[in-house]
């Protein structure tokens, strides 16, 4: 047959990017400006999953990376006058420099204490946020923040949106696949293997973070534009969560599923808030709910229940079940933290890998 | 800073880091027997401190509401332990999100119930008011703290010292394994020191809700300072704790005095400096 596996991959991919460039005019402007708000979220949950997703390392203090180019936008442009253009680039070298900053610490941890530290790192954005009011404004944050001339209106935004997020994830995309790609996956596998492999570690997961950090501080500048507005609440540590929230809820080491993830939470957030006051619970029943049945994300139930018996039936077994795999595999390192080396790691004694390995089916 | 005002501040620093090392102690207690990073003891810290303003209310006591919150807060850990976080042990990443997922939840439900504008709990009179120490007035109620801290660090180390339960927690730190094969039921234990942990949680929220404020928020500013103070002390490690609590305390008294803007900026330089030349804390063990 002609419709490998390959070209059904690429037909709906085409069909969703077709999607996406027609919505504009299916739907009210509404809905568009939802859409916009799932892309650029989606952009953030993409960064995130490229550090948590690919590499292991789960953060929750992305958003505050995502708030230094926010920030670094409205300052520039609201307080300090300069035109657009200009401000773009500075804040995102900004972001660049705070993320390398934090990587540097961060990536000296892993696991538990890498988390802790990412918390720790967001909220010191957020402290100065919401604390230093001559630069940020504190609590009203900066009102006023241009959108480019040429995306003034609101579709007109919502296609430079879309043409940032195809840029980025065709980036993204080139990236995963790269040496460097495989050998960040490598690391979320098994970090102590690859040490004596002869590959520097530690410098392939602070080059990570400062690409994931710069890649939310985009969807940073993108938020601030859409507002006009930027405020602590969205470099809070909710905001953090809700974006790691995404990527797992989406299936973590997978491009789509970013998007996916953003799309529920953004309509948990919108369109159920119209509904029921308390989103955040709804949110936080989800996000265990996910943990518990789904750690897959998404995408993985989709994989597992749709695309692979899909395959299946076209007579590609081995490539559904290696479709099967990779998100398997993913989100047991990634969301359960089972894989070798988080178990090797178990703090201080000599790992004793068999015991641990038993002693985990037991338990789990 | 005159001399007077330099007195001041260090009392408060130190107050301070008492309140902090209740919070922090359960953290790093729970941490050092399960493993496990409970990211929702910020919330378990505010609801704690909400359920005392509740019990004030009703009853008009402080020390009931004491009660109350630390109790209350216990029986939540307790459900929380027996009803979630062991569907997923062994996982510890999984563990990690779903007290994250908790927090969420807790924290909005807090809003529901009590709504959003901050609240002061008001101190018994027996506490109230202030005293001199050395020619400074100081409120009495921080001074009730730093002994309410010092109380509980004398307790836990008098029960994992000097306890059979404490040497079940202590061996159950080393090799859980071991002493599940022993005979011991390491499950129960493990019941035991989050429920601890809690309640810990609950009976600092009610005295930072004298001592601090209670508002939706208060949960992740908590819970942030407890990971700095388990970050430089060490995970796991009472004297940890301790010395990361007063270090804390004082480093941010010390910075909302002098660099107020920056407050809590100038909190993550000590976290920073020991992260870089001693990434296992002060008292942590190498690994």
């Amino acid at each position: 047959m002609s419709l490998g596996p390959a070209k059904l991959k690429w037909a709906f991919l085409a069909a969703a990017v077709v999607l996406a460039l027609l919505l504009p005019y299916g739907v009210s402007s509404f809905y568009v400006g939802l859409a916009t708000q799932v892309l650029f979220f989606g952009l953030f949950a993409l960064a995130i999953n490229l550090l948590s997703g690919y590499g292991g390392m789960i953060t929750l203090g992305h958003a505050g990376l995502l708030g230094v180019a926010g920030y670094g936008l409205g300052i520039l442009t609201v307080h300090e006058g300069w035109s657009l253009g200009p401000a773009v680039v500075a804040s995102l070298a900004a972001t660049v420099v705070a993320s390398a900053l934090f990587g540097l610490l961060a990536v000296r941890t892993r696991g538990t204490y890498f988390v802790m530290i990412t918390l720790a790192e967001g909220m010191v954005v957020w402290g100065i946020a919401q604390r230093w009011q001559e630069l940020t404004g504190g609590e009203n944050g900066i009102t006023g923040i241009p959108k480019p001339p040429f995306a003034e209106e609101y579709w007109q935004f919502y296609y430079l949106a879309l043409a940032v997020a195809i840029v980025c994830v065709f980036l993204v995309a080139r990236f995963v696949r790269s040496p460097f790609g495989l050998s960040l996956k490598g690391i979320r596998e098994g970090e102590d293997r690859l040490a004596p492999l002869g590959y520097n570690v530690t410098l392939h997961k602070l080059v990570a973070f400062t690409i994931s950090g710069t890649l939310a501080g985009v969807a940073g500048l993108l938020v601030a534009m859409y507002n006009n507005f930027f405020a602590p609440t969205q470099v809070f540590f909710l905001a953090s969560a809700s974006g790691l929230l995404m990527a797992i809820l989406g299936g973590v080491g997978t491009l789509s599923g970013a998007f996916v993830g953003s799309a529920v939470v953004v309509g948990i957030q919108n369109w159920l808030s119209s509904y029921v006051e308390r989103w955040q619970t709804v949110l936080g029943v989800v996000f265990v709910l996910v943990i518990l049945f789904a750690p897959d994300g998404l995408v993985g139930l989709w994989t597992r229940f749709v695309w692979a018996p899909l395959l299946r039936r076209l007579g590609a077994r081995e490539a559904a079940a290696a479709a099967e795999r990779i998100t398997a595999s993913a989100s047991a390192s990634v969301v359960k933290g089972v894989s070798p080396a988080l178990i090797g790691e178990d703090e201080g004694e000599a790992a004793r890998p068999a015991v641990r390995a038993a002693s985990t089916q037991e338990e789990g | 800073m005159s001399l007077n005002e330099f007195q001041l501040q260090l009392m408060n620093g130190i107050t301070l880091g008492a309140l902090l090392f209740i919070v922090s102690s359960g953290f790093t207690l729970i941490f050092g027997l399960m493993r496990i990073v409970n990211l929702a003891q910020g919330s378990l810290y505010l609801v704690g401190g909400y359920i005392g303003l509740s019990t004030i209310r009703a009853t008009g006591s402080f020390w009931l509401a004491l009660l109350a919150g630390a109790g209350a807060v216990a029986a939540l850990g307790f459900a929380m332990e027996r009803g979630l976080l062991r569907m997923v042990r062994g996982q510890p990443m999984s563990e990690i999100l779903l007290t994250v997922g908790l927090s969420l939840i807790v924290a909005d439900m807090s809003l529901a119930i009590w709504g959003g504008d901050p609240i002061t709990l008001e101190a018994p009179a027996a506490i109230d008011g202030s005293t001199s120490i050395l020619g400074v007035s100081y409120p009495v109620f921080r001074i009730f703290v730093l002994v309410l801290g010092i109380v509980v660090a004398g307790a836990l180390w008098w029960v994992l010292e000097r306890t059979r339960t404490g040497a079940i927690v202590r061996a159950g730190v080393d090799d859980r394994e071991m002493v599940a094969a022993l005979g011991i039921n390491i499950k129960a234990v493990f019941t035991g020191v989050f429920v601890l942990g809690a309640m810990l949680a609950g009976l600092a929220g009610v005295v930072g809700g004298a001592y601090l404020s209670l508002f939706p928020g208060a949960d992740t500013e908590i819970l942030t300072y407890s990971l700095v103070v388990v970050v430089v002390g060490g995970l796991g490690s009472l004297r940890g704790a301790i010395a990361g609590s007063l270090l804390v305390g004082l480093v941010y008294d010390f910075g909302q005095s002098l660099v107020p803007d920056l407050a809590y900026f100038v909190l993550f330089a000590p976290m920073a400096l020991i992260l870089l030349m001693r990434p296992q804390g002060l008292f942590g063990r190498a690994g």
